[in-house]
This record gives C-alpha cells, structure tokens and sequence, in this order.
C-alpha cells in the first residue's frame, strides 16, 4: 500500500504581540522549525482554524500537536482544541519562567537577554516534546494517542501535558449515502495511489478504505458505501489527472 | 474618534512566512515608536479566542489590520469578531510598491524587510492622522 509523508508533530504558537510572553512563542517555535528539529515539525498560523479552509481545522487531528502559549490565557491551546482538535501537549511560557527561575522576559519587538534566555529554554522543551511524541502512536482518526506513551508525554516537567499559513492538511468533500461528507487527506491519498499504478478494482476499494480510514472516522456499517464512492471518486481523479497532463 | 479611542492595530504576525514578520514589525513601529498616544495594538490571537476586552477593542475603534498573504486572516477575524475595518493592508501590495525593499528572514527581519515595515508603519502613521483629523472636525461641527 502507498506510504503517506511520514509523521510530523505540528507546532502552534500564540504570537501574541501585546506580551514578551507572546514573542518569546514565536521566536522559540521558529528555532524549533528552523534549527532544531526542521524535519520533524510544521507549523500553521493559530487565525487560520477560523480563517481557514477544512483543511486548516484538520491540523491538530493529523499532526500531534504542542501548543506555546506566552501567558495564562492559553489563547493557543484553547482555540487549536476549540476549532481543530485536543493539542497532544501544551506549553506556558510563564511556567517555564517560574520552574526555571528564569528572570520575566522583557521587550515586545526584541527581546532583553532574559527573553532571550527562556525562548532557548522554551524552544528546548518544545523540542524534547517534539522527540517523545515522535515515538508515541498518534491515531489520525481520532486525534489521540492510542498507547501509553501519551502518559510520558503529559508527564514532562511543565508541559500539560514545513507547512506553515494556508497549507493545512487536504480534504476532499465527496457525497456518501446523500450526505457531504469531508475526507481528510483524500487527494493526498488518491496521488499516492496513482504514483504507484494503482488502477480501480474490487481489491482497491478496500485497500482505498483502510488508507482512509486511518485518517477518517468511518461510520460502523457504511464500509461498502464508503468504497463505493471512494472507487467513484478515485476514478475522476485519475480521468482529471489524464486530462492534465 | 472621540476620547479616549484609539484606533486599532491588528498585525496577521503570520509564522510561516518573511511577510506575516513584516506586518508584526511594522505594528509594532507604528504602536510603539510612531503613534503611541493614537494607536493600540491587538493580539489576532485574543481574537481567535473570542476574548472580551479584545472584541470589544475592535467593536469599539476603528481598525487597521496588515496581513502577510491573501488568506487575511487578520481581516477575516476582525470582520468575525464584529470589528470595523478602517483600512487593510496587505503587505505584498506595500513591497509591489516598494520591490527595492525585498524582505527575507522570519524570526529575524534582515535590513530590506526591516526598511519596508518603517515604510508600511509611516504610511499608516500618515493615515491614522487622518482619521483623527476626521473626528475632529466631526466633534467641532
């Protein structure tokens, strides 16, 4: 079966501007996509949940997602759980100050050498976060952990536990039984399958299913409608794809 | 504008790209260095979030939000948060405008991007004059 791109955990930050606090999220997740662990995280801008498309809204169910927040409202880890789904851990700038003993980060536009000192202490539990939740199953169907390493990860010290704007996660709505329904990661899923010379069939169908199924919750009951409209689907991709090139 | 009232600043502050610095720079020029007294900054995140005093900041004054791409999410969550938009900018159209002045960096602007925000920052300094001169002249007649 097709391989889909390997697992990354998502980052959100609150970037709050009004707030030290705010900007040491920022810069703290930068470090993280860009020095520390580039090819293991991605990111989307916290507006585009509301923003956005479907695909935006999917981010936290398909990527295990860290939540930096710069000051006890949270804003962050509220709104990705609010509009996209539970973050798999949450990290408070000012929890780190306290834990740490760190000086309270000053300066908005730059920060003062205390800013900058707990955004390294920051973007260094972010990246410790990022590594222990690579090693835990997530279920991209349900958004959730489905071992007990999720117990190690909300157990980290003060944790609570490359996208970046516009490039939220592929969905496709198709009809089912008369209802819309939204696929996340189904044109994802369909390019694999077509980049492996995979043509539509009985056997497909199913193979179609259990792909999107790990992405997707799949009604108890509606499998044969499900590959019905998948196989359907499956074959105007390839039919548009034939048209394109 | 009377009193008290500000007019609103709401930066995109996009994560992902060199423009969404640009537009949090250029915020932070026109709130902190160029109108302090006539200009309040808003954190977008607050208003994702549905926070009152933020609602209500841009429920009350007029604003100005600055994104860095087409998607406008800071626009788009003024309008939701039921804000009145003064003016929008975008910060691809300020850099059409000014192409000597390419921005590059995220977490850090370089000089070019830096250069732009000022640009950015005093055209909107310019237009936050405006508006103020406009609600003088509506409380004198």
């Amino acid at each position: 079966m097709p391989e889909l791109p390997a697992k990354k955990v998502g980052i959100v930050a609150c970037s709050g501007e009004e707030l030290s606090g705010g900007t040491v999220t920022r810069l703290a997740a930068l470090r993280v996509l860009e020095e520390l662990r580039p090819a293991e995280t991605v990111t989307i801008c916290l507006p585009l949940f509301l923003a956005g498309g479907e695909g935006d809204r999917a981010f936290a169910r398909f990527y295990p997602t860290i939540a930096i927040d710069g000051c006890e409202k949270r804003c962050a880890a509220r709104a990705t759980e609010l509009y996209s789904g539970k973050p798999a851990a949450t990290i408070v700038v000012s929890d780190i100050v306290k834990a740490k003993g760190l000086a309270e980060p000053k300066g908005l536009r730059t920060l003062d050498e205390a800013g900058r000192q707990v955004v390294e202490a920051t973007a260094d539990l972010v990246a410790h976060t990022v590594d222990v939740l690579l090693e835990s199953h997530w279920s991209r169907s349900e958004g959730a952990f489905s071992d007990p390493l999720q117990a190690q990860a909300e157990g980290q010290g003060s944790m609570q536990a490359t996208c970046s704007c516009g490039s939220g996660i592929p969905v496709q709505l198709v009809e089912i039984d008369g209802t819309m329904v939204s696929l996340v990661a189904l044109p994802l899923i369909f390019e694999r399958f077509r980049e492996a010379g995979q043509k539509p069939g009985e056997e497909l169908g199913a193979e179609l299913l259990d792909m999107v199924c790990i992405y997707n919750p799949i009604p108890e009951g509606s499998e044969p409608s499900y590959i019905e409209t998948l196989l359907r689907e499956y074959r105007d991709y390839l039919h548009r794809a034939e048209l394109d090139s | 504008m009377t009193g008290t009232q500000r007019v609103v600043i709401v930066p995109c502050s996009g994560i992902g790209k060199t423009y969404g610095t640009v537009s949090r720079e250029a915020a932070y020029n026109l709130t902190q260095d160029l109108r302090p007294e006539g200009t309040k900054l808003v954190a977008l995140s607050l208003l994702v979030l549905g926070d009152e005093q933020a609602c209500a900041d841009v429920a009350e004054s007029p604003a100005v939000t600055i994104d860095g791409c087409k998607l406008a999410c800071a626009s788009k969550m003024v309008a939701q948060s039921g804000g009145r938009i003064a003016r929008e900018v975008a910060v691809l159209d300020v850099y059409r405008q000014h192409r000597a002045l390419k921005p590059e960096g995220i977490s850090e602007l370089n000089e070019a991007g830096q250069e732009l925000a000022q640009v950015l920052a005093e055209e909107l300094a310019e237009f936050v004059d405006d508006i103020e001169s406009q609600d003088g002249e509506g409380d004198h007649a």
